[in-house]
C-alpha cells in the first residue's frame, strides 16, 4: 500500500525508476521524499549520485552542501562540494571549500603528511588553482599554481604529475629556461619515450608562443612540434643541435643513460645533447628525423641509418612507423603564427609525391639490390643474415602499398613467403593487398592460412575474422573467433557479453551489404547499448573516486564520458543507422507478414499510426505468451520473473531487427543525426548525414547550415557539392514559402556556397577547376559529371571526359569509387559502351585483382 | 661445396607440446598448433609429402610409443631465428626389429629453410639432439638406446657428407624406399651411441 506521505515509499519510488534507469523520473521522487524528510542523508546521498550523472551541477552543488552542513566532520563530503563547486566552474569557490576544509584539520592530521591521498588532494587542488582566470590576467591562477606546488613539493608522491603539472605551467608563462630544466629531470626520471616531454622541450628550446606550446601538449602519438608545423630555419637548427647523434664526435663511453644532470650548468650544446645522454632512447633518435628537411643529405643519411638498424632487428612496424613522416603543409586561412600547419599524407596519391616516400622508395630499392646479391647493405662490408633481405622486401611491399601498386606489392610478398613460409606477418600483408587490389575472397583465404600458423596469435585470428566478414563469410568468420572465446553457446553472444565491438561492427556492416537490414540494425543498435553501458558504468566511480580521493583522474572520467558519443566506433554505428533508417525512408520495404500494412502507400502520420497499432498487437501478444509460459511452469523460478520485466538479452530478443525496422524512420534518423553533429562535429560525415535527414524532413535552414558547416570542414568534398546541388534542385521545387526572415537567411546564405553564381555557373566552375586539376578526387569528379548530366551543361562526352581523362592519378581511388564511376557510366546510355571497356581497362591495370566488375 | 656463411645463433624452441595442452583447452576443435608451420617448412624442404597423420602423431597427447612430454620435446624441435621457425628436426625412439629390447633414436625429419641453410642450424638441431641423448644417456627411456638412425635418398650427397661429419657411417643401401621421388632408393645412415 502507498502511503504519499512517507519518505520511504518515495525513496523506494525513486530506487525502483533508478533501477530502469529513468534518472530523471527518479530524481523527481527523491525530491519528493526529501520534501517530506529534508535531513535524510541517505536520499540526499542517492539524489547527489544522480545529479551528478546526469550532469545537473548546479544540482549537484546544492545537494552536497546541505550534505555537507549536516554533517561537517567527514572528509568525503567537504570533497565532494568542493567538487561540486568546481565542475559548476567556479575554481577560486572551490578552493576556498578545500582550504576550509583543511582548517577543520588538527595540528599533525596525515592531511599535512607525505601519503597518497594528501598527495591526490593536494595536486587536485593545483589544478583547480590553475584554472582561476581573471579577466585581463588569464595566466593569474597558473602563477599562483606553480607558487602551490613548490608547498606541496613534500607532501605530494606522484613525483612525475608534480613534474608535468610544473612543466606546463612553466611553459604557459614563458619561463623557458626553468622549462628546460624540468624537461631535463623528466627525462632522468624515464619519461624520455613521452612525446608529449619532448614536445614541450622543443617548444622550451625554440620560445614558443603561450598558444602552441598548449597546442603542442594536447598532440597525440609521435606528434611533437615538428609534425605540428614547418619549423624555422632558426628553430630548426636549435633542435638539432638538441637531438643530434654526436656521440662520435666526443668521447661518448663514459657518459651512462640518464646521467646526473646539474641544471646550473652551462647551456653548451653537448650538455644538453640527448641522443648523447639517452643513447638507449628510440624516441629521441625517432624525432631527430623529424627535425630534419627532407631534401637535406642529412635526412637521407640518418633515416637511412635508422631504417638498416630497424631491418636487421625485423621491426615489422617499420612501414606504418616511417609513413607518419608523410606531412604536407596545409592554410587553414588564419593570418599569423598558426596559418601553416602539417597535416599526413594518406591518399595514395598524395603518398606517392611525397619527398620522403620517394627517398624511401630509392633506400628501399638499393637496399634489396644490395642484399640480394652480396648480403650487405650497399656502400658496407658486413655481412648480414637473410632475414634482412627478406624484412626490406616486406619494407618495400607496404610502400607499394601506400602507393596503391598492388600487382608490385604482391610480387614481393610473395617472394617472402617462399623465403620464410613461418611468417605470419607475410600473410597477413598479402591479405591487405588483395582486399584492397579487389579481390576480398582470395584476401580472406590467405589470411586464414596464415592464420592456420599459430592458433594462439589472437591478433591475427581478429584479422582473419574481420577479412571473412568483409567477404561475406560469416559461418567462417563466427567458427574463427570462436577460437577464442567461451566454447558454449552462441559466440555472437558472447562477443556480445564482452562488448566486442568491431566484431559487431564488421558483421553489421557484412549484413547490411547482404541486404539483412534489420539484422544489421540489431547489430549497430547493440554497439549503441555498449556505449550506453560504459556510459552508465561512470556511476560507480561517483562515490568510489571521491572515496579514494582520485580527484584529478575522476574530473578527467566526468570529461571523457561527456565526450564518449563523439568516438569512433560510436560515430561508424549511429552513421550506418541513420544511412539505413534513410535507405527504409528512400523505398520502403515489402514486409513478408501479410497481415502488416503496406506503410508505402501511406502518409507519414498514417504510417505512424499504424505502425503504433502493429506494435501494440505484437506486444499484447507477446505478454500472453510470457503469461502463458508462466502459467504452466513452476512459478518458483526466478528467471521468469526477470523475463517478464523485459530483461531478456537483447542479442536473442529480436535477432532480426524486426522491431527496429518498424520504428519510424525518420525520427530515428534524426536522433541520431543529431548525437553526431553535437559530439562529432568535425567529421564532414556527420554534417553530411544531418543535411541527408534534414532535407527529407523539410527542414531547409538545418539542410543549409549542414551544408555551411561541410565547407568550412573542406569546401573541395564531393559531399558538399552534390548535396549543393541537391539543395538548390529541392529549393527550386519546394512552393511553401517560410518566413519571410528565413527565406532571406536561405537565399543570402545559399548563394555564398554558389559563389554568388547561378546553380549552372556554379557546376560550369566546378566542371572548369575539376578538369584543371588532375589530383582532383574521383568522386568530386563523378560527382560534377552527374550534375552535369543531369542539368544538361556540356555534352555528356565532356561529363565522361572528366572521369576518364583523370588515368587515375587523381586522389580516392579504390575500387569502391571506381565502381561507382562505372555505373555511373553505364547510367549515360548506350553510346558509352566503348568508353565503359575504356574505363574498365583502366581500373583493371590499377586493381589486378578485381574480379566482376 | 658451398663456401659456409657466417653461422646465425639460433634459439630452440620446443615443438610445441605444451600449447597443444593448451589449446586443447582453449581451442577446442583445433588442437593442432604450430605443427602447421613444421609442416611448412618440410613442404619447403623435402621432397616428399608427410601425411597428416605423420603430424598428429607428432602432437598428439597420447602417442602410440607412450614417450614422455619431456623426451618428445628434446627430439623434436623448431630452429628459430628472429623470431620466426626456419628449421625443425624431428625424431622418436624405436625399437630394433632384429635386437629384441635394444632401441634406437630414429630421425624422420631434418630441414633447414633455404635462405637459412649453410649457417650450421641444421647442426645445431642435431647437436642438441646428440648431446641430449648424451647428458640423458641413462634414463629409462633411453637407456636402451644404441644408436641414431635415418634414412638418406641416395642422390642427396650435401646430406651424406653433412651426417658423415657427425660421426654417421653409410650403411646398407635400400632399393625401392620411397615411392614417389627419383631415384627411390636411400642409405640407411646409422651413428653407433655405444
Amino acid at each position: 500500500m502507498m502511503d504519499m506521505r512517507s519518505h520511504v515509499c518515495w525513496h523506494v519510488y525513486g530506487l525502483l525508476y533508478r533501477s530502469t534507469r529513468d534518472y530523471p523520473e527518479a530524481i523527481k521522487a527523491y525530491k519528493q521524499a526529501l520534501r517530506i524528510d529534508p535531513e535524510n542523508l541517505q536520499i540526499l546521498r542517492d539524489l547527489s549520485l544522480l545529479q551528478i550523472q546526469m550532469r545537473d551541477l548546479m544540482g549537484f552543488r546544492e545537494t552536497r552542501l546541505k550534505i555537507l552542513t549536516l554533517r561537517p566532520n567527514s572528509k568525503v563530503h567537504w570533497l565532494s562540494y568542493a567538487l561540486g563547486v568546481h565542475v559548476c566552474g567556479d575554481p577560486e569557490g572551490a578552493i576556498g571549500v578545500l582550504d576550509s576544509y583543511v582548517g577543520t584539520l588538527e595540528e599533525g592530521s596525515t592531511e599535512f603528511c607525505r601519503g597518497f591521498e594528501s598527495s591526490e588532494l593536494a595536486l587536485y587542488k593545483n589544478r583547480v588553482l590553475s584554472e582561476i582566470r581573471e579577466v585581463g590576467n588569464e595566466l593569474v591562477g597558473v602563477k599562483k599554481a606553480l607558487e602551490h606546488l613548490e608547498e606541496i613539493r613534500d607532501v605530494v608522491v606522484d613525483r612525475t604529475g608534480w613534474l608535468q603539472a610544473k612543466l606546463s605551467y612553466q611553459l604557459q608563462l614563458g619561463m623557458f629556461c626553468e622549462a628546460r630544466d624540468t624537461c631535463f629531470l623528466l627525462f632522468q626520471r624515464g619519461c624520455t619515450e613521452d612525446h608529449r616531454v619532448h614536445g614541450a622541450y622543443m617548444c622550451a628550446l625554440v620560445n614558443c608562443d603561450r598558444d602552441t606550446c598548449v597546442q603542442v601538449q594536447k598532440l597525440r602519438g609521435t606528434g611533437t612540434l615538428a609534425t605540428l608545423r614547418p619549423l624555422t630555419d632558426t628553430e630548426r637548427k636549435i633542435l638539432i643541435d638538441a637531438y643530434e647523434d654526436s656521440a662520435k664526435d666526443c668521447d661518448g663511453s663514459h657518459i651512462q643513460n640518464g646521467a646526473p644532470y646539474d641544471v646550473h650548468d652551462g647551456e653548451g650544446a653537448t650538455k644538453k645533447n640527448l641522443a648523447a645522454r639517452f643513447p638507449r632512447s628510440a624516441a629521441i633518435k625517432r624525432i631527430y628525423l623529424t627535425l630534419l628537411s627532407p631534401s637535406s643529405e642529412q635526412f637521407r643519411t640518418s633515416i637511412d641509418k635508422y631504417c638498416q638498424r630497424q631491418l636487421i632487428k625485423g621491426v615489422p612496424s617499420l612501414g606504418s612507423d616511417l609513413s607518419a613522416m608523410y606531412l604536407v603543409e596545409k592554410s587553414n586561412g588564419n593570418v599569423g603564427y598558426d596559418r601553416i600547419h602539417y597535416v599526413l599524407a594518406t591518399d595514395p596519391a598524395d603518398v606517392k609525391l611525397h619527398p620522403v616516400y620517394q627517398q624511401l622508395v630509392q633506400l628501399t630499392d638499393s637496399y634489396i639490390h644490395s642484399l640480394s646479391s652480396q648480403n650487405t647493405f650497399p656502400n658496407d662490408s658486413t655481412e648480414h643474415p637473410p632475414s634482412t633481405l627478406l624484412w626490406a622486401w616486406y619494407l618495400r611491399s607496404i610502400l607499394h602499398e601506400q602507393a596503391a601498386e598492388y600487382a608490385n606489392g604482391i610480387t614481393l610478398i610473395n617472394k617472402c613467403i617462399e623465403h620464410t613460409p613461418t611468417g605470419v606477418d607475410f600473410y597477413e600483408l598479402k591479405a591487405r593487398l588483395l582486399e584492397a587490389g579487389g579481390d576480398i575472397q582470395q584476401a580472406a583465404d590467405v589470411v586464414d592460412a596464415g592464420r592456420d600458423l599459430d592458433h594462439q596469435d589472437r591478433y591475427i585470428n581478429n584479422q582473419t575474422t574481420k577479412t571473412l566478414l568483409r567477404a561475406g563469410r560469416e559461418e567462417d568468420a563466427k567458427k574463427r573467433i570462436a577460437m577464442f572465446a567461451i566454447h558454449e553457446g552462441d559466440p555472437e553472444q558472447n562477443l556480445y557479453d564482452m562488448q566486442c565491438t568491431w566484431f559487431e561492427l564488421e558483421l553489421a556492416d557484412s549484413c547490411r551489404r547482404k541486404g539483412q537490414l534489420g539484422r544489421s540494425l540489431r547489430k549497430y543498435m547493440s554497439v549503441v547499448k555498449h556505449y550506453e553501458d560504459y556510459h552508465e558504468d561512470q556511476f560507480d566511480f561517483h562515490a568510489y573516486c571521491i572515496r579514494k580521493v582520485t580527484l584529478r583522474t575522476y574530473c578527467e572520467l566526468l570529461k571523457f564520458e561527456d565526450e564518449i558519443w563523439g568516438l569512433p566506433f560510436y560515430g561508424h554505428a549511429a552513421e550506418e543507422i541513420v544511412k539505413i533508417y534513410l535507405h527504409i525512408l528512400d523505398t520502403p520495404i515489402q514486409s513478408n507478414d501479410d497481415d502488416e500494412p503496406d506503410y508505402s502507400k501511406m502518409t507519414s502520420a498514417e504510417r505512424k499510426k499504424a505502425k503504433n497499432i502493429a506494435r501494440k498487437k505484437k506486444k499484447s501478444q507477446e505478454k500472453s505468451d510470457i503469461n502463458g509460459c508462466k502459467k504452466s511452469e513452476d512459478s518458483s523460478k526466478p528467471t521468469d520473473d526477470n523475463r517478464k520485466k523485459g530483461k531478456r538479452h537483447p542479442v536473442n530478443e529480436d535477432p532480426n531487427g524486426l522491431e527496429l525496422i518498424a520504428l519510424d524512420p525518420t525520427t530515428e534518423a534524426k536522433k541520431f543525426a543529431a548525437i553526431l553533429v553535437r559530439h562529432a562535429p568535425k567529421n564532414i560525415s556527420s554534417w553530411a548525414l544531418q543535411y541527408d535527414v534534414s532535407i527529407r524532413r523539410g527542414k531547409m535552414l538545418m539542410a543549409l547550415q549542414a551544408l555551411c558547416k561541410i565547407k568550412h570542414i573542406d569546401g573541395n568534398s564531393h559531399q558538399l557539392f552534390a548535396r549543393t546541388v541537391d539543395f538548390s534542385l529541392k529549393l527550386a521545387s519546394t512552393a511553401t514559402k517560410g518566413h519571410p526572415t528565413s527565406e532571406m537567411v536561405i537565399s543570402t546564405e545559399f548563394s555564398k556556397l554558389l559563389n554568388n553564381q547561378s546553380l549552372e555557373g556554379y557546376i560550369q566552375s566546378a566542371f572548369k577547376t575539376v578538369k584543371a586539376v588532375p589530383m582532383s578526387s574521383l568522386p568530386l569528379r563523378v560527382e560534377v559529371a552527374k550534375a552535369m548530366v543531369s542539368a544538361h551543361i556540356g555534352t555528356s562526352d565532356d561529363a565522361l571526359s572528366l572521369i576518364l581523362d583523370s588515368e587515375l592519378v587523381g586522389r580516392g581511388v579504390t575500387v569502391n569509387s571506381c565502381r561507382e564511376a562505372l555505373q555511373f557510366i553505364e547510367s549515360v546510355g548506350p553510346d558509352s559502351a566503348g568508353l565503359k571497356e575504356q574505363w574498365k581497362m583502366l581500373v583493371t591495370a590499377k586493381f589486378p585483382f578485381v574480379k566482376d566488375l | 661445396m658451398i663456401k659456409s656463411k657466417k653461422t646465425l645463433p639460433v634459439e630452440f624452441g620446443i615443438i610445441n607440446a605444451d600449447n597443444v595442452e593448451q589449446a586443447i583447452f582453449y581451442l577446442a576443435f583445433h588442437i593442432q598448433l604450430l605443427w602447421q608451420q613444421l609442416k611448412k617448412i618440410n613442404q619447403a624442404c623435402l621432397p616428399i609429402a608427410y601425411a597428416p597423420s605423420f603430424y598428429q602423431e607428432l602432437v598428439s597427447k597420447n602417442p602410440k610409443d607412450g614417450a614422455s612430454m619431456e623426451l618428445r620435446q628434446n627430439l623434436s624441435k623448431f630452429a628459430y631465428w628472429n623470431g620466426f621457425a626456419v628449421g625443425a628436426i624431428c625424431s622418436k625412439v624405436e625399437a630394433i626389429k632384429d635386437c629384441p629390447g635394444r632401441s634406437r633414436i630414429y630421425i624422420m625429419t631434418l630441414a633447414t629453410l633455404a635462405p637459412y641453410r649453410n649457417r650450421g642450424i641444421g647442426s645445431a638441431l642435431l647437436d642438441s639432439l646428440i648431446s641430449y641423448y648424451e647428458s640423458h644417456a641413462t634414463d629409462t627411456a633411453l637407456s636402451t638406446v644404441d644408436e641414431i638412425m635415418l634414412h638418406v635418398q641416395t642422390s642427396n650427397e650435401d646430406a651424406i657428407k653433412f651426417y658423415e661429419q657427425f660421426g654417421f657411417e653409410r650403411e646398407e643401401f635400400v632399393e625401392g624406399y620411397y615411392k614417389r621421388i627419383d631415384p627411390p632408393d636411400c642409405f640407411v645412415l646409422r651413428k653407433k651411441l655405444r
